[in-house]
C-alpha cells in the first residue's frame, strides 16, 4: 500500500491549493471550446460545455470553502496557478496534454480525458511516478515529490482520507473563521448549491459533491440526483446522442443531439501571445485580456479572504471577461494561415494586498509546486 | 475579390465609426455588414463609397504613412459627406455599426439612384442589436442581452477613459 501523504494540517492546505488550481485549470479548456462556437449554432454543445464550466467555478469555490475551514487562505495570484497551456492531463497517461481548443472532436476527447472516472484499480495505483521531463501536470501530489494522481477522482479521495486522518488527532483543525466562507447567498446559478463549511461533516459533503458532479468515481452514469457526471455529458456528443436514466454507458438511447462541427471559429490551438503580430491592435487586446483576467483572480482572492460579498462583483468581472473573449475568437489571427486569435491565458503578475490575509513563508514556498 | 473589398470595407469603417479594426471584427458582423449595404445600394455604389474613402485617405496621407487627422476630417467631408449620393450611404453605415440596423434611405434617395432596398428598414441578424458599437460607446450592455450580472446596474458605466471629458485636456 502507498503510504499516505498527507500527515498533517499543513500537508491538508498544501493539498487544497492544489484542488484550487486544478479545478481552475479547467476552465480555460471549457471557455476556450465554447466561445468558439458561433452565436446561434451547436446549441446543445454550447449548453453542455457552459454548463459543465460553471460547475468547475463551483468546484473552486467549493475548494476554497474547504481550505478557508482548515485555516488555509486562498491566493489565485500565485505564480503557476493558472497553468502553461498545454498542460499535462493528470490520468495517469502521459502522451496527450490539455490544449486551448476550439470546439473540436479533438476537444471533446481532451475533456473526456480530463472527467474520465478513474477508479484506481486498488489504491496502491492512486500515485504514480511523473513521467521524467514533464513540467505542466495539473494535479501531481504537493507533498511527494515526482508523484501524481490516477485521476482527479483518486486525488480528491486522497484529502477526504487525509481530512479524517488529521481530524482525528487534531479536534481543533476546524478552526477557520466563518465568516470567510462564501455561502449561497453569495452565489447563485452556478450549477448547484454552494456548501459552507465549518467540521467534518461538511467538508467531506463539499470534496465528496466535486468529486460526484466530475468524474463518478464509481457512481455510474447519473448521481443520486439523476444529474449526469460531467464525463458523461461529454460522452453525448462523441455518441451524438443523449443519455436516458438507466442506459449503458456505451449506447445512450435518447433524443440525438445535432453538432455542426463547421460553425466554430477556427481559433489558434493554445495560442500564446508570441503569435500575435508585434504592437498590433489584436495584441494589445490580447495583453488587455491576461491583465483583466490577471486582476479577475485577485478579486476572486480577495473574495476568499473575509470579504464573500465581493463575489458578485467577481460575476460582474466574468461577464465583461465572456464580451472580452469572444471579441479576440471572431478577429483573424494575422499570419496564422487563417486562424483565428485567443485569449493566451499567460497572466502577468498581479498583486493583491489585504493586511488580514498575508500569506505565510510556507506557503510562498509550496507555491512554486 | 471578397477579401479586398471587406479590407475596404473595413478601412471605411474604422474612419466611420471611430472604433477599431479589432472591435469592429470581435463583433463578427462585419461581412454581413458589407452584405447588407451592398444588397441595399447595389455594388456601384457600394464600390464609389470604397473608392472615395481610398481617395479621402491618399488626400490626407502624411509623411510616415498615418494620416492627418485634420486633413482627413475635411476630406472625409469634402469627398464623402457633402456627397448628394455617397452622404446618405456613409451615415447609414455608421448607424448600422452602432445599432444594427440599415435605416431606410429616403425617397428623394432612391428616387435619384435606384436601389429600392435601400428604403426599407431592417435588421441584418439577430446578433446585430446586441453587437450594437452604441452599447459600448454609453458603457452599457444591450437591454435584455448580454447579461451583465446581479447588482451591476447599480455602478456608473464604464466609459473607456480616453472618451470622458475630463481626460482631453
Amino acid at each position: 500500500m502507498t503510504a499516505p501523504t498527507i500527515a498533517n494540517r499543513d500537508d491538508l492546505i498544501s493539498y487544497l491549493h492544489t484542488a484550487m488550481a486544478l479545478e481552475h485549470a479547467t476552465i480555460p479548456p471549457y471557455l476556450t471550446a465554447y466561445y468558439s462556437i458561433r452565436p446561434t449554432t451547436n446549441s446543445d454543445a454550447a449548453h453542455i460545455i457552459r454548463v459543465t464550466a460553471v460547475e468547475e467555478m463551483l468546484h473552486l469555490t467549493l475548494a476554497a470553502n474547504v481550505l478557508n475551514a482548515i485555516g488555509g487562505k486562498p491566493d489565485l495570484t500565485r505564480p503557476g496557478f493558472v497553468p502553461s497551456y498545454p498542460a499535462y492531463l493528470p490520468d495517469g497517461e502521459d502522451d496527450f496534454t490539455v490544449d486551448l481548443r476550439p470546439f473540436s472532436p479533438e476537444a471533446i476527447e481532451t475533456f473526456c480525458k480530463i472527467e474520465r472516472p478513474g477508479a484506481a484499480p486498488g489504491v496502491r495505483a492512486r500515485l504514480v511516478p511523473v513521467p521524467e521531463g514533464s513540467s505542466s501536470l495539473l494535479v501531481s501530489s504537493p507533498t511527494v515529490e515526482g508523484m501524481r494522481f490516477y485521476s482527479i477522482g483518486e486525488f480528491y479521495e486522497e484529502i477526504i482520507e487525509g481530512l479524517e486522518k488529521v481530524e482525528a488527532v487534531d479536534p481543533e483543525l476546524f478552526c477557520g473563521d466563518p465568516a470567510r466562507q462564501v455561502g449561497p447567498e453569495y452565489f447563485y446559478s452556478g450549477g448547484g448549491s454552494v456548501i459552507p463549511v465549518s467540521d467534518l461533516d461538511s467538508a467531506l459533503q463539499a470534496l465528496r459533491f466535486i468529486a460526484d458532479q466530475g468524474e463518478g468515481l464509481d457512481s455510474g452514469i447519473h448521481d443520486a440526483d439523476g444529474e449526469l457526471a460531467h464525463y458523461y455529458r461529454f460522452r453525448q456528443l462523441q455518441f451524438g446522442r443523449y443519455y436516458e436514466v438507466g442506459d449503458d454507458p456505451d449506447a445512450p438511447t435518447g433524443p440525438p443531439l445535432s453538432i455542426t462541427w463547421d460553425d466554430v471559429y477556427p481559433v489558434k490551438v493554445s495560442a500564446r501571445l508570441t503569435d500575435y503580430p508585434l504592437g498590433s491592435e489584436l495584441a494589445a487586446a490580447a495583453r488587455k485580456f491576461n491583465a483583466e483576467y490577471g486582476a479577475f483572480l485577485a478579486l476572486l482572492t480577495k473574495t476568499f479572504n473575509g470579504r464573500p460579498n465581493l463575489m458578485q462583483d467577481a460575476v460582474g468581472s466574468m461577464f465583461r471577461l465572456r464580451d472580452e473573449f469572444t471579441r479576440l475568437v471572431r478577429n483573424p489571427l494575422p499570419g496564422s494561415g487563417g486562424l483565428n486569435a485567443a485569449p493566451t491565458f499567460e497572466i502577468p503578475p498581479v498583486s493583491w494586498s489585504d493586511p488580514d490575509a498575508s500569506t505565510t513563508a510556507d506557503e510562498m514556498a509550496e507555491a512554486t509546486w | 475579390m471578397t477579401g479586398q473589398l471587406s479590407e475596404q470595407f473595413l478601412a471605411l469603417s474604422v474612419d466611420l465609426t471611430a472604433f477599431g479594426e479589432t472591435d469592429l471584427l470581435g463583433t463578427g458582423l462585419a461581412d454581413d455588414y458589407l452584405a447588407k449595404a451592398r444588397a441595399a445600394c447595389g455594388d456601384e455604389v457600394v464600390t464609389a463609397l470604397l473608392n472615395a474613402h481610398r481617395a479621402a485617405r491618399a488626400d490626407a496621407a502624411g509623411h510616415n504613412g498615418s494620416p492627418d487627422r485634420n486633413r482627413l476630417d475635411r476630406a472625409l467631408r469634402h469627398r464623402i459627406f457633402s456627397d448628394d449620393r455617397l452622404g446618405p450611404v456613409a451615415r447609414n453605415v455608421i448607424k448600422l455599426w452602432y445599432s444594427g440596423t440599415w435605416y431606410g434611405l429616403p425617397p428623394e434617395w432612391t428616387d435619384c439612384y435606384g436601389a429600392n432596398a435601400a428604403a426599407e428598414t431592417s435588421t441584418v441578424t439577430a446578433a446585430s442589436y446586441q453587437e450594437g458599437l452604441l452599447w459600448r460607446a454609453i458603457g452599457a450592455n444591450p437591454p435584455g442581452a448580454k447579461a451583465p450580472g446581479y447588482g451591476t446596474w447599480a455602478e456608473p458605466p464604464r466609459i473607456e477613459p480616453r472618451y470622458l471629458k475630463r481626460a482631453a485636456k
